[in-house]
């Protein structure tokens, strides 16, 4: 990264400035890099096929109002899964310039967008006890803060007596700041071996999440029920594992074995052998393809686009919507039907300061929001072939009315403002019914009703479509 | 939770319809942290230009690094062997989290290029991921041209003759205007 000698063009000379604060840090590992941001994992975010990112990577990248696809795999997810503090915490103490530059450079863009993640300081928290200084409180409360402080004592008091021999294990500045007493399965309290991460943040050791009979994993630490399958194992977590702590982790890889083999036909449960994906009370991600269409007639009426639950994380949130009336933050705080009425107590995913005694209004999801939505499913989709339906760039100068519907992004400015944006679903229809093309309101219209089959064909006839409108296009 | 309008705006303001309301009870914050997005801008480039791909590269206009120039060549034994197409990108204010928009600067006879050198690739448009750079994006491209997805074309014409190999060479050599600058 130091060394750049091809190029003395001005761009590059910015671009050694900007990283030159850099070579005072430490070198950071490959495998916490995050793939977005291209820098050291902040706030790491394990996902439920093993991949990490950032807290905000991780919510920049969701889809608003569609399951989401991680970004490495394309597994397709529904819950927005809270911060992994064991990495957090982890990483804070291999890196400590590094990740302390990256928590400035979060804060300052979370004090732009004045929407901020959640505070996992513990350190602070200890410390100040009861004083808490106001914009450090909002974040944690009761058992979440509580067990956040006993791992600080554990891991603090360890780390004196185990210092020494974690030197000896690899001659690196960064190890001898960790030690293996913070990277223990909370069900086996041992090493983890293959760990792998709930949607809570918590991290077990792959054979120690028990997939009970109603196929719901429930967290032992916050009995918070894991919204999907059973996780896979976090590749970089495990790599770093088996690097940092050589003569434990092959022990824990025997005896984990051996066990297996003894027990294998006796726990038919573990998770190793037999994945349930039945799930009640969730929605199960459509997992067939990552096609738009099947998901959305699945769940499309229901979708309140750019909503997520607070407590269990779905984003956007399918079917009943709760909005707290109470918290002024300008995330907001939401609850989807089955969090709402189960009255469980987790913090928010933000740094909301919601309390049980907030009050919650029911949001409907407005009828017209659905239209808007299906002119976009009509607009945006992607035939079967991979080719894209809205070449809006081949026409010099479009209709409005594909204007109009060229960004999903728009739909967030229309979201919660049934009045205003009303006028606004106006405008669109009456711009249709303005463009040359008669033929696309039909087709708006059987896209009302709604099957796969007709959704399909209108993005295909969308495709014609344009190349009519832009018939000034001359073949080559 | 729900959406703030700064992280998800939209990369093309002018293309907003007149008269979309802003979310109700949230300031119209359209400050989008260009800070992030340029650093990500400068660590592509720093490690697209230690990489050293074959075939590809791509440099920030001098005055804007949210556009791009950049190069493929045709692979070889593809009917676009020998040949060099420039190519434009353009980086949204929310990148990574929505694609750059690339477009063909030098002609490029291929079924799935139209006339003004739109590109018909699914990982520029709804299979984006923010995972992907620019370099992973000159590669597909790269790609495409050897094996183009004839089934949706923007150009039929490419498409049709896509099928005779030899015929298609020579329509690439006579379409193709090799950039003076």
């Amino acid at each position: 990264m130091s060394s750049l000698n091809s190029s003395s063009s001005i761009m590059a000379n910015k671009s050694l400035n900007c990283l030159e604060i850099e070579q005072h840090e430490e070198t950071i590992s490959d495998s916490f890099i995050c793939c977005v941001c291209l820098d050291l994992l902040y706030k790491p975010i394990v996902l439920e096929c093993g991949h990490v990112s950032c807290f905000w990577c991780v919510h920049n990248s969701m889809d608003a109002i569609h399951e989401s696809h991680c970004p490495i795999c394309r597994h397709p997810y529904h819950h927005f899964p809270t911060i992994c503090e064991m990495m957090h915490f982890l990483l804070s103490k291999m890196y400590p310039l590094a990740y302390k530059r990256r928590e400035k450079q979060i804060l300052e863009e979370e004090t732009v967008k004045n929407c901020f993640s959640p505070q996992l300081d513990c350190k602070e928290l200890k410390s100040s006890n009861g004083s808490i200084p106001s914009h450090d409180s909002n974040m944690l409360s009761g058992q979440a803060s509580s067990s956040c402080i006993t791992r600080v004592d554990k891991d603090s008091s360890n780390m004196d007596s185990n210092c020494s021999a974690s030197i000896k294990e690899r001659d690196l500045p960064a190890i001898e700041r960790v030690s293996s007493s913070g990277v223990l399965c909370p069900a086996c309290e041992q090493l983890l071996y293959r760990p792998a991460v709930l949607n809570c943040g918590h991290v077990y050791c792959e054979a120690c999440i028990v997939v009970p009979e109603d196929g719901i994993i429930i967290c032992k630490v916050c009995d918070y029920p894991h919204p999907s399958d059973c996780p896979n194992v976090c590749l970089e977590l495990n790599n770093f594992l088996e690097e940092q702590f050589p003569i434990k982790y092959s022990a824990r890889r025997k005896s984990v074995e051996e066990k297996q083999a003894r027990f294998q036909h006796k726990n038919p449960s573990s998770c190793s052998i037999s994945k349930k994906s039945t799930k009640k009370g969730f929605i199960t991600p459509y997992r067939g393809s990552e096609e738009f269409i099947p998901w959305w007639s699945e769940h499309g009426s229901k979708v309140h686009a750019g909503a997520g639950c607070d407590y269990c994380g779905m984003y956007p949130i399918v079917g009943d919507r709760y909005r707290c009336q109470d918290c002024v933050e300008l995330i907001g705080f939401d609850l989807c039907g089955d969090c709402y009425n189960t009255q469980s107590k987790r913090p928010g995913r933000f740094n909301q300061q919601h309390t049980a005694d907030h009050r919650f209004e029911l949001v409907k999801q407005p009828d017209f929001l659905r239209n808007i939505m299906l002119r976009l499913v009509g607009g945006n989709l992607v035939d079967s072939s991979g080719a894209p339906v809205l070449a809006v760039n081949a026409i010099e100068d479009p209709p409005d009315g594909w204007i109009a519907v060229e960004s999903v992004d728009d739909l967030e400015n229309i979201h919660n403002n049934v009045a205003a944006a009303d006028e606004t679903v106006g405008d669109i229809l009456h711009d249709d019914s303005d463009t040359q093309d008669g033929s696309i309101e039909v087709e708006f219209s059987d896209a009302l009703e709604f099957s796969d089959n007709n959704v399909t064909s209108l993005s295909h006839h969308d495709h014609n479509n344009m190349d009519q409108d832009g018939n000034d296009d001359p073949p080559f | 939770m729900s959406t703030i309008n700064g992280s998800y705006s939209d990369n093309t303001p002018s293309t907003t319809p007149a008269g979309l309301p802003a979310k109700q009870n949230v300031a119209p914050v359209k400050a989008v942290d260009t800070q992030s997005v340029l650093k990500r801008l400068q660590s592509e480039l720093m490690s697209l230009m230690m990489s050293g791909d074959p075939g590809i590269s791509a440099f920030p206009e001098e005055d804007n690094i949210f556009n791009w120039k950049g190069t493929i060549h045709g692979s070889n034994e593809t009917v676009f062997e020998g040949t060099e197409y420039k190519l434009a990108l353009s980086f949204p204010a929310d990148y990574p989290f929505k694609p750059p928009k690339v477009k063909f600067e030098t002609g490029c006879f291929h079924p799935n290029v139209d006339v003004f050198g739109n590109i018909c690739l699914d990982i520029l448009q709804d299979k984006w991921s923010s995972a992907y750079d620019v370099r992973t994006i000159l590669l597909s491209i790269q790609s495409l041209l050897g094996e183009p997805n004839t089934s949706s074309p923007l150009n039929t014409q490419a498409a049709a003759l896509w099928s005779n190999q030899e015929e298609y060479r020579k329509m690439v050599e006579k379409h193709y205007k090799p950039s003076t600058a």
